[in-house]
């Protein structure tokens, strides 16, 4: 069962070097207990996405210009806005990036991850205070330090306060928006396998937005991949790293220095993300793809959405013969070897 | 070969209201002409430190370093000068390192003009044109002010910068943290050609593991200030020693599904450098920590040819 079903979705930013098509079009959908990643670089616009979800793009100048986002059979974006406040935070929650300021510097951490609680859960005051001790020890820090101040904790351990209030209510859906990206290795493994094992107990369905893939082949079962406000692959993480498809995929691979295999020289993708201001016709990616020469079509036409195999999509002209796509690379292959 | 740099006991204490911070503390090395020494270690480990003490830009709290056979550690004024020309320096943060105020031609002929390297106009511009060209600028962007370049671009103007003067040793602090993946790839690409071009030696500073192991010839760890282990890059990779780097090592998410992953979970966090209690700095995170190792710190042994651990338990550990 979808707990989320994102359908054509695009965001635009009015601004005054011109309108900013931030998300253009994309559909997404979440199964109930699945953890999705949302992969892709700098602009890409996973995280406008997620803001979209929960209806918190700023308007204006962000404004959505079309789709439907349904939870649970209603369309969240026709909510009124004391509907959305009640799932906001009790039902779907957010984990943000960045811990430091993700938390309010002048009240303690009981305080903020209470107030949670009192808002969506009818409860007296000593029962929320209870359940604030557990969740926080839940996360693995003691209950005594309920009373300090954000300042006084460590990046990672802010990161666990953040995850407590964020589980604080026992949400459906959570929306993790980089939730290791400012954290040491040491401390990012610590954090994802808490996430993972708290997602476990309550079966909660996880939309982790990340761009390190290693941290995809770890917790995700599907993946998708944005490039220019458009998911460019989608499927099980299978797909994604086995039978990788999208020339921009397959270039984000190339680009990560290899720690299993001995690699001379990288082979990074040509060229720069192109301004959300003004896109390129056709496949956003053709003046930066190795394969675009080939086929005029790219520059003049917008791929559609291939299914190459079941559940496997991929926005690519390549795409719409795959079979014969496969046994030309294969042919490559065999040559090259 | 000849060692291009040597580095003897060198610490870096900071002032602080709560105390002395021991940001360095009796780390010494010496890396040989030519060769990439990649320093790895999280957030406040004392890497970037270490690199900004190798170059004066801190005054050293005790040690040595000597560059080319010459105690360079309190060289002041013109000796400074000419050492400058020697060992430059590649910063983190393309965004924050480069004046915004100044053309990306002026930025490159900034430090020609200081040195006095190139003289007279038409030859300075020369000479910046060459520059950008060598790391990949095209020559349009010479009246362009950073803010107008993305990060890549940024981070190639600070690459002609610390080229400009023709140094043999580069510090290279994080150059590559700020920049997305694919842009990370093209500088790291330029940055190993102009290695070989040119016979540079770096010191590569940063916290991704992977860029390390890719762009390093030898690899030193360290933790909260101290060396724990240095040896070959792929020595590093295949068998480490120390405990904190095989926890490290194995806390590394791999892009691939088909990586076996025995992940030794390192419990706690790193423990403050200001006024660190004697012993090993990371027996409150260690699982063989033993008394030893709260009351005494442990130097860096050779326990094989070129392979540098500082661990007290390192025979018990490791089965040697």
């Amino acid at each position: 069962m979808n707990v989320l079903e994102i359908k054509d979705l695009s965001i635009r930013f009015h601004t005054d070097t011109g309108v900013v098509q931030a998300v253009n079009h994309i559909d997404l959908n979440l199964k109930q207990g699945e953890t999705l990643g949302l992969v892709g670089e700098t602009g890409a616009g996973k995280t406008t996405t997620a803001l979209g979800v929960l209806n918190l793009v700023q308007s204006p100048p962000g404004e959505i210009t079309s789709g439907e986002i349904v939870y649970k059979g209603k369309d969240m974006l026709k909510l009124k806005k004391h509907e959305m406040h009640a799932i906001r935070g009790g039902e779907i929650s957010m984990i943000f990036q960045d811990p430091m300021t993700a938390l309010n510097p002048v009240l303690t951490v009981g305080e903020q991850i209470t107030e949670v609680i009192s808002l969506h859960q009818t409860c007296s005051k000593a029962e929320a205070t209870r359940h604030m001790v557990d969740m926080l020890e839940k996360v693995r820090i003691p209950a005594q330090r309920a009373d300090d101040y954000p300042h006084q904790f460590s990046g990672g351990m802010k990161q666990r306060v953040v995850i407590a209030m964020a589980l604080a209510c026992h949400p459906k859906l959570i929306i993790a928006d980089e939730p290791t990206t400012a954290l040491d290795v040491t401390i990012q493994a610590q954090v994802l396998d808490m996430i993972n094992q708290l997602k476990k107990e309550s079966d909660t369905s996880l939309l982790l937005i990340t761009h390190d893939l290693g941290v995809v082949a770890e917790s995700c079962e599907r993946a998708a991949i944005m490039y220019a406000g458009e998911i460019v692959e989608m499927g099980s993480v299978e797909d994604i790293f086995d039978h990788t498809a999208h020339p921009y995929t397959k270039g984000l691979f190339n680009s990560i220095p290899s720690l299993d295999k001995e690699i001379e020289r990288l082979k990074p993708i040509e060229g720069l993300m192109p301004d959300p201001t003004n896109l390129p016709k056709g496949c956003k990616f053709h003046p930066r793809c190795p394969f675009a020469l080939e086929l005029p079509v790219c520059s003049q036409e917008e791929p559609r959405n291939f299914e190459v195999t079941p559940g496997h999509f991929v926005k690519c002209h390549r795409c719409s013969n795959w079979a014969e796509t496969l046994t030309m690379e294969e042919k490559e292959g065999e040559d090259n070897g | 070969m000849a060692n291009i740099l040597e580095v003897k006991h060198l610490s870096k204490y900071f002032k602080t209201p709560n105390g002395q911070l021991h940001a360095v503390e009796d780390v010494s090395f010496s890396i040989e002409k030519g060769v990439t020494l990649g320093v790895v270690g999280e957030s406040g480990c004392g890497k970037s430190t270490l690199g900004r003490a190798i170059l004066g830009l801190n005054e050293v709290t005790d040690g040595q370093v000597i560059f080319e056979g010459k105690d360079i550690t309190c060289a002041k004024g013109k000796s400074r000068k000419d050492v400058r020309k020697e060992m430059q320096i590649i910063f983190q943060d393309p965004f924050s390192s480069l004046d915004s105020r100044m053309s990306v031609s002026q930025l490159i002929a900034e430090p020609l003009k200081i040195t006095g390297l190139v003289k007279g106009k038409e030859a300075i511009d020369r000479r910046v044109s060459e520059l950008m060209d060598t790391v990949g600028l095209a020559g349009r962007y010479k009246l362009s002010y950073p803010h107008e370049l993305d990060g890549g671009r940024r981070q190639r103007i600070g690459i002609a910068r610390a080229l400009a003067v023709e140094p043999k040793f580069i510090v290279c602090d994080e150059p590559v943290s700020a920049l997305d993946v694919s842009i990370q790839a093209q500088i790291l690409n330029l940055m190993d050609d102009l290695k070989k071009e040119r016979g540079l030696t770096y010191i590569f500073i940063t916290h991704n593991l992977s860029v390390v192991k890719h762009i390093s010839n030898e690899i030193m760890v360290m933790y909260c200030g101290c060396m724990v282990e240095k040896c070959a890059a792929r020595e590093l990779f295949r068998r480490p020693l120390h405990p904190y780097t095989k926890g490290l090592l194995s806390a590394i998410p791999v892009p691939s599904l088909h990586v076996e992953h025995k992940r030794i979970l390192l419990e706690g966090e790193i423990t403050s450098p200001i006024n660190p209690a004697p012993g090993c700095r990371f027996c409150s995170r260690c699982a063989y920590a033993q008394e030893m190792c709260r009351s005494s710190a442990p130097e860096p042994l050779e326990v094989e040819p070129g392979h540098f651990v500082a661990c007290h338990c390192i025979s018990e550990i490791n089965g040697i």
